[in-house]
């Protein structure tokens, strides 16, 4: 199986080396080789497992606080008035919702 | 050939609405980020922590479904979630959780006014991003993210190609709109981000193109132009302008033997045009996959009837009622059914009036009033109808005792101004007026005598064949009586005297 990692890197914004990308890709498609074995298997009278719920039981509409500011921020590497900071130019050729 | 007549345009709309629940889509973080202090609506799940999974929000889903039913759309029985991913700071777990394969509402429609349909390919559930802001400093560019939106309900509707122009994607926009806070499921506010229009559009040469199974395919070895997406549209009025800029330039390098590439735009309204931003050469690679942390949720007939109960009768709906049984002017009753507020306020007038006035004539005062004073003053001040304070028993009192001729519609109009700007008593003022009426009826006699005498000039020409005369006469005895007397009673007195 062919797998373009380049592509891959780039959707994921991961630069990759010339070195990285030809150790990742026989890597990366060993691992997709040993999954597609699943497709040779026949399930044809298998239901499938996905678990249903009814609407009426989902979560009700109420609200409740969640974590603090402060607790918020704790993972952020960088801050400012509250708002996580991120350096770098972020605008990229994939878009928005 | 002018170019309208060579081309066709060719729109399809996207619009996203932010739904009125209380907390987010996929966890109980509050959804009321307007304002507050950045990262306070927040929690494992809506910054995307590890480990943290989605639990959906039912009344988010009621309504996605309840757009789906106002739009005449089917709605699916079984709902899949899919997670779509990409890499943005606004989005904290890497992926979306949205709707790819199956939307819970599909093929629906509505009506404009020119009689064409615009069809509704689908009607998905997703979640909102967070709020990020550009900036740069020492040549540094850096962003500042909000997580307080992240994760609010999210509905997307989605038309096919078949808008013909910007005044009718304008229209629909704006029936969405209606639909939305007619049944209270959005604010849809636009210059706040609740609702948000996304148009993409084309341009084709007529007659080389058809529309076949919600697309646009080519006739003969015709070649389509790419289609072009507009974004950063932040009013209703802006969806117009845009579409109508992006047309015309579109017209423009067609004309000029320009290739269109396929592209996004930016509305820029300060400057009224629209800006290149990115060329869309591949395809979008989200790598869609279904989402495994939500099961999958059954809805039930009980489920869509419960959710049907809550459609009242819609602007469509009422403006046809009111022009079919209250013989209202088209005009008038769109622009009163425009919003539920304004209705509501018509119907509860209309139904004061009617013991006294009958139906039909409660119908037209009650929409002549509103029409008239009340939004002239409701545009000076800024301020809505309801927002006037104006006991609705009061207002048809007011409206009953002019009709009855106790005084003139403009002495009524002054009298509720001033009653709306210095919060009198309508009643008590109707109450004044009456007496000082009665005060001055024996007297009026007297003071249309007194007016013939001291309007000589009026007078003579008004016997010498000028009728006009007569309305400057009635006029100065209005002053004089401060508006409580009839104007026809005084025309008929002051006849009969100059008859003499």
């Amino acid at each position: 199986m062919k797998i373009d990692v380049k592509h891959i890197a780039d959707l994921s914004r991961i630069t990759l080396s010339e070195e990285e990308l030809k150790q990742f890709t026989p890597q990366m498609e060993t691992i997709l080789e040993s999954v597609e074995i699943l497709t040779t298997v026949n399930t044809d009278s298998v239901q499938p497992m996905k678990k249903h719920i009814p609407l009426e039981k989902l979560r009700d509409d109420v609200s409740r606080e969640g974590l603090t500011q402060e607790e918020v921020l704790k993972n952020a590497k960088y801050t400012e008035q509250g708002y996580v900071k991120i350096y770098g130019k972020i605008f990229g050729d994939i878009e928005e919702s | 050939m002018s170019e309208s007549e060579k081309y066709d345009v060719i729109i399809g709309l996207e619009i996203h609405i932010q739904t009125n629940t209380k907390s987010k889509m996929f966890c109980s973080c509050p959804t009321g980020y307007f304002q507050k202090e950045p990262n306070t609506h927040v929690c494992p799940v809506c910054l995307g922590l590890p480990g943290a999974l989605p639990v959906p929000n039912k009344r988010a889903i009621e309504l996605c479904i309840l757009m789906g039913l106002a739009t005449n759309c089917d709605i699916d029985k079984e709902i899949y979630f899919d997670r779509k991913h990409y890499f943005y700071p606004d989005l904290p777990k890497g992926y979306q959780i949205s709707q790819y394969k199956r939307a819970i509402c599909t093929d629906g429609y509505i009506d404009l006014k020119n009689g064409n349909r615009v069809e509704i390919e689908r009607i998905h559930q997703e979640e909102d991003v967070a709020k990020s802001t550009h900036h740069s400093e020492n040549n540094k560019e850096y962003s500042l993210i909000d997580y307080n939106k992240s994760g609010v309900p999210l509905i997307e509707i989605v038309t096919k190609p078949c808008i013909k122009s910007a005044q009718e994607a304008k229209e629909f926009a704006t029936k969405i709109r209606q639909i939305s806070r007619y049944l209270n499921i959005s604010f849809a506010d636009m210059e706040k981000g609740q609702m948000r229009c996304e148009p993409n559009i084309s341009v084709q040469e007529k007659g080389k193109w058809e529309y076949k199974d919600g697309k646009i395919l080519p006739i003969g070895d015709y070649k389509l132009n790419s289609k072009v997406e507009v974004k950063n549209i932040g009013s209703i009025t802006a969806v117009e302008k845009a579409i109508e800029y992006e047309v015309k330039r579109l017209v423009d390098d067609i004309e000029n033997g320009k290739e269109i590439i396929q592209q996004t735009r930016g509305w820029n309204a300060e400057k009224g045009v629209t800006e290149f931003q990115r060329s869309k050469e591949t395809a979008d690679d989200y790598r869609y996959m279904p989402e495994p942390d939500i099961l999958v949720i059954d809805v039930t007939e009980e489920d869509i009837e419960r959710i049907s109960s809550e459609i009242v009768e819609l602007p469509d709906e009422k403006t046809e009622r009111y022009i079919s049984s209250w013989g209202i002017s088209e005009y008038s009753a769109e622009v009163i059914s425009s919003t539920k507020e304004n209705a509501t306020y018509f119907e509860n007038l209309q139904k004061v009036l009617s013991p006294k006035l009958g139906e039909k004539d409660a119908a037209i005062e009650a929409s002549n009033w509103l029409m008239g004073t009340l939004y002239s003053i409701s545009n000076e001040k800024g301020i809505t109808v309801s927002e006037m304070d104006i006991d609705i028993t009061e207002l048809a009192l007011l409206i009953l005792s002019f009709k009855e001729g106790i005084f003139t519609k403009n002495k009524a109009e002054e009298l509720l101004r001033e009653c709306i700007e210095n919060g009198k008593d309508i009643t008590a003022e109707i109450e004044n007026l009456k007496q000082a009426k009665n005060d001055t009826s024996g007297d009026i006699d007297n003071i249309v005598e007194e007016c013939i005498v001291q309007n000589p000039k009026a007078v003579e020409d008004y016997k010498s064949g000028k009728d006009a005369s007569i309305g400057f006469l009635v006029g100065k005895i209005m002053q004089a009586t401060k508006g409580t007397a009839n104007p026809n009673e005084v025309r008929n007195i002051l006849i009969e005297k100059l008859k003499r």
